[in-house]
Parts: structure tokens; sequence; C-alpha cells
């Protein structure tokens, strides 16, 4: 009973529908897959090459153009396949030839439109064809006689068509799994993909909680703490102004330059924590650092749009650690901030004309204690927000230190 | 001497004004933030206004650029500009039209009255008066101006002092030496930085203008 049930479920007729609008959507597809294959071979001439790459970026859009018939049909759901690389366009198209979700994609659109072929012909055969077989000995007296057809052999013919029908289900279904199969190992993000795609996400979600949490330690030490203490230190210098007992007054001054000395120290702990020029953007606070530094520094700052805020303090501690280098060791005389938006990277470069010679020393192996600083640790910091950072300093300068950042942070 | 206060918090508000009070300074009005600034000084221009970088609503740099309105809107009122940290920036903003009538300090100095009540008359008798952080920050980067590098060590610590709006003698008793000897000092330096034969002050506003380019 089970097997003549089955064509009363929905999920029998939404799978044949699946298959068949398979078939016209996957059409365009799997000619793709075939000129994708022509190029391949092709490329290998070279010629085919900037086709292949147009085609396997077109094949990078098919995972959500099969998702919306899978979704509405049968509610399968996958998730979008993850972006190229973040860099220049042409960066990209060179990514594109090695990229797995393009090829896996590929794959796809080549063995989808065969398949849902092979699943929808039968499927809509039975529908039409196995009544009139079943009905067949029915109305042979109707159908003008014909000497190879005798009425018994209608009741085959009507076995036939019973049996068709009786099976085309579990035929979708096999075909429909089968689909299943492919969908999971083409379509879906594969599961390193899924991991990295997470731990980026979490990472990104740290990092900004981190620079919004020492933005606002940073608020509340100005307009909390800071301005206590200077009310403190004024209310201190009117008792200053006001007593004529001597002892009292140097009390008050003592203790007034204590106050003093605690903002000071206020400063330098926020200095260190936050910039708060950093929100007024990186050229302002780029200017300042440079105008602290000991080696002359000149700023240039061009940027297309304002980085997040764990990209800014990045840069901008960045600065602060190369230019204390610059005046420690390098011996120079001038030094060149550049900071500017270049194919949708942030590229900072500081140079100064010393002796160079400069290198890289993981600090953190040689001098545990000291691990985050130096260059090493910059390098880390770049890497922690998927940026690279470079050193050029042949001896006899000049050194260059180069620090790319994407533009959208990490 | 009549001032208006522009500060958001009550408690450094009421404090400033009372001290001031103290100090024989009419305090016309002490207002919240950037707008009511603008307001107060419009409705009645004060000799000076004293005014916090970081007000409401977005607490970046709302004071600054109310300081800069007053200052091309209103040139007969002096502006004296805190900030809770050093920014040479705000500093060259400031000054970048002329030196006069015009002051930058840490937030920190008000606790040293007595500097900034004479910070806050020199402003508003049309002098200068600068941080000496932000003084030192801007002499620990050396010169790049050719004229600036010819001034002797002693000469740019003169410049620095001359920066923060001191006069001769106060330079003189900063540094310990006679006030003869800082004024030949003062005078080599207006050579060296070839700056014109002209009255005295407007000479060493010129200086320090020349010394903040840099």
């Amino acid at each position: 009973m089970i097997v003549v049930r089955a064509w009363l479920t929905a999920r029998t007729w939404r799978e044949l529908a699946y298959l068949v609008s398979g078939v016209f959507l996957g059409l365009p597809t799997f000619v793709l897959a075939v000129v994708g294959a022509v190029t391949t071979v092709a490329s290998a001439l070279t010629v085919g090459l900037p086709l292949l790459v147009g085609v396997l970026a077109l094949a990078r859009r098919t995972p959500r153009y099969f998702r919306g018939p899978a979704r509405k049909l049968l509610g399968w759901d996958w998730a979008d396949p993850p972006p190229l690389p973040a860099g220049t366009w042409w960066g990209r198209v060179r990514a594109l030839p090695s990229d797995p979700t393009a090829w896996r994609a590929l794959t796809y659109c080549l063995a989808r439109w065969p398949l849902a072929v092979v699943g929808a012909y039968p499927g809509l055969f039975a529908v039409v064809a196995a009544p009139v077989g079943i009905t067949y000995p029915l109305w042979w007296f109707l159908v003008p006689a014909d000497d190879t057809d005798t009425w018994s052999h209608t009741w085959i013919i009507a076995l036939q068509g019973l049996a068709v029908l009786l099976a085309t289900p579990w035929w979708l279904r096999l075909i429909v799994l089968l689909d299943r199969f492919l969908v999971r190992a083409l379509l879906h993000p594969s599961e390193a993909q899924r991991r990295i795609a997470e731990l980026e996400a979490g990472r990104a979600a740290l990092q900004s909680d981190a620079a919004a949490l020492l933005r606002r330690v940073e608020r509340d030490l100005h307009d909390g703490t800071q301005a206590r203490l200077v009310a403190l230190g004024l209310t201190l210098s009117r008792i200053e102004h006001r007593s004529t007992d001597e002892p009292v007054r140097t009390l008050a001054a003592d203790a007034r330059g204590t106050v003093t000395e605690a903002l000071a120290e206020l400063r330098d702990i926020v200095r260190g924590m936050h910039p708060p020029a950093l929100d007024d953007g990186l050229d302002v606070a780029l200017t300042t650092l440079a105008a602290r530094s000991a080696v002359p520094a000149e700023v240039a700052v061009s940027l297309v749009a304002r980085p997040p805020d764990a990209t800014a303090s990045a840069l901008y501690f960045a600065v602060a650690e190369l230019l204390t280098n610059v005046a420690r060791h390098a011996n120079a005389t001038r030094v060149r901030i550049d900071l500017r938006t270049e194919n949708r990277r942030l590229r900072l470069t500081v140079t100064d004309d010393g002796h160079g010679g400069a290198a890289v020393i993981d600090s953190g192996q040689a001098r545990p204690a000291a691990s985050g600083t130096g260059l090493a640790g910059l390098g880390r910091r770049a890497a922690a927000l998927d940026g690279s950072l470079t050193v050029d300093s042949p001896p006899g300068g000049p050194t260059t230190v180069t620090m790319i950042l994407p533009e959208i942070g990490g | 001497m009549r001032v208006v206060i522009a500060e958001d918090n009550p408690l450094l508000r009421d404090g400033i004004a009372l001290l001031l009070g103290e100090h024989d300074v009419e305090v016309v009005a002490a207002v919240p933030d950037a707008g009511a600034l603008l307001a107060a000084v419009a409705a009645d221009p004060p000799d000076a206004a004293v005014v916090d970088v970081r007000m409401p609503p977005t607490y970046t740099d709302e004071g600054l650029r109310a300081a800069l309105t007053i200052r091309s809107a209103y040139p007969g009122v002096g502006v004296l500009v805190f900030s809770q940290w050093v920014e040479t920036s705000y500093a060259r903003q400031l000054l970048s039209e002329n030196a006069g009538r015009v002051g930058y300090l840490l937030k920190d100095r008000i606790v040293s009255t007595d500097e900034f009540v004479g910070a806050l008359r020199r402003v508003a008798d049309g002098g200068t008066a600068l941080d000496p952080e932000v003084v030192r920050q801007l002499l620990a980067a050396p010169a790049v101006d050719a004229g600036l590098a010819r001034l002797s060590d002693r000469e740019r610590e003169i410049l620095g002092l001359l920066a923060e709006g001191r006069s001769n003698v106060a330079i003189a008793e900063a540094l310990h030496l006679v006030e003869r000897s800082v004024e030949k000092h003062v005078t080599a330096i207006f050579t060296k930085l070839d700056l014109p034969q002209a009255r005295t002050d407007h000479r060493r506003v010129l200086a320090v203008l020349r010394y903040l380019r840099a």
C-alpha cells in the first residue's frame, strides 16, 4: 500500500517539480560547465584562460542560484560560499583559477542537468503514460483493430504501466538523494571553510568589543576621573587662596601637587590605552604622534573611509612603535609616514634615512617578557587583523617598514 | 574682566566659575555646550571665553570648532581652549590665522590656579598662552625650517617660553637669567628668523607662528 500512497504525498510531487524545474534551470549552467571544460583544455594553450576566469566567476555564483528552488521546493539550505580573499581586482582574478569553491560549483553544474533529465523524464512519462497504460484493457476495444495487438497483450501493457507508476516515486527519490549528495559535496561550503568563517566572525567581534571597551574606559577616565581630579585640585587651590593660616596653605599646596601628579599619570595611562586623538581621525592622531617624535617626521594621510576602531588603533600604535624604533636605533634625520587606501587595503609605510640593518627578530623567543613588542610584535598584530608587515632595511639604509591591513576590519 | 565658560561637566563648570569669581573675574555666563556658548557670546560679547574641547553631543571637538568660530566672528573676544590631552594639531588650528587673543592649555592646568588665571588675563589682553606640554612636544621635534635650525639651544628654549606667552621678565625668572640677556637672545631669535623690524609684541607673535608652522 505504501507503494501506491507514495503518489499521494506532497513530497513526490515536490521532488518531481524540483527535477522538472531543474531540467530548465540546469540547462544554462550545464552549458556553462561544458564551456568551462572546453576552456580548461584550451587554457593549456593559454588562449582559453580569460574565458575560463569568466566561467569560474559565474560558477561561483551558482550555489546561490541553485539554492532558490531547492529551498522553496525541498527546504534545503546552505550558507553562501566564502568570498574571495579581499584585495585588488587583479588579485581576485588571479585567485579564481585555483579557487576550490568555483571548481566544485562548476562540477555540480556539469552533473546537475543530466541528473535532472534522468529524473524528470521518467517522472513525467509516468504521470502521463502510466494511467493510459493501466487502463488500456478497458478502452482497447475503441481503438481500431491492430493485428499485432491482442486484448490479452493489453494486460501486459497495463502491468507495465502499473509497474512504472509504482516505481517512479522511488526513482525520483533516488535521483533527488543523489542530487542531495552532490549538493552537500559541491555546493555547501566545506567544513574547513565553515570553521574559518566562524572563527573570523568570532575574532572580529572580539576585536571590536575590545576596541569599544577601551574607548569606553578612556571616556570614563577623561570625563569622570579626570574631571573630578581637576575639580578636587580646584577646590584645594581655593582653600590655598582663601586661607590665611600658613600650615593649612602648605598642606593644600602639597595636596594640590599630588593631584597634579595623579593627573599626569592618568594622561600617560590613557595615552597607552586608547589614544583619544583617534576619535578625530587617524590623520589628526598621526600628526600628533609625529609632532612628538624625536626625529623630524612628515605625515601624509589619504584615506577613502574611516577605518574600524581596531584597525585605526593598530595603525596608531604601529606608528608609535616605529617612531620609537627610529629614534632609538636608526640614527636617522628624517622620517616619512605615509598612510593611504590602495586597492581596498590600507597601506602604511614608514621610511627613515637612517643606517638600515633592521630585522624582524622574534623577541618572543629570546626574551619572553618582551614579546608583543618590536617589529615581530607588530607583525603579529598585523596578522591578527589579516594584514602583513614587511621590513626593507639594507645595511646603510634607508629603512622602509610597510604594514598592509584590510580596509574592513578582520 | 568678563568671561563666558563652556564646560559640560557641572562640577568643573561651577568650580571654575567660583574660582574666577574669587580672582575678581566676572563670569557672565556658564554654559554646558557649544551651541549655548555661541549664543552667549553673540548675546553679549565677553572679554574672553573659556572653552572645553570635548562637549556634547559627540564629545569630540565641538569646543574647538566653536572656538574657531568665535575667533573668526568676534576677533575682539579672547579664546582659552582646554583639552583633556595634548593635541598639537588643535594648537595649530587655533593659531593658524594669528597668535593673538588665544590660548590652548591642558585641563590639568586649571589646578594651578595662578597660572590659569594669568593665562586667561593674557589671552583677554590680546596675548598668547600655550601649554608647556604642547610647547615641549613641538620642541621635541627638531625644526625642519632653516631659520629655526639656526637657533642655538638656549634660543630654542627661549622661543618655547615665548610661545607659552611669557614676557621677557617671566622668561628671565624661569631661566635664572638677567632680563638684559633675555632681551639679547630674543633679538637674536628675531634676526635669525628674518622677522621684520616692527613693534616688539607683533614680532613675538610672528616668531611663535613661525615656530608652530615649522
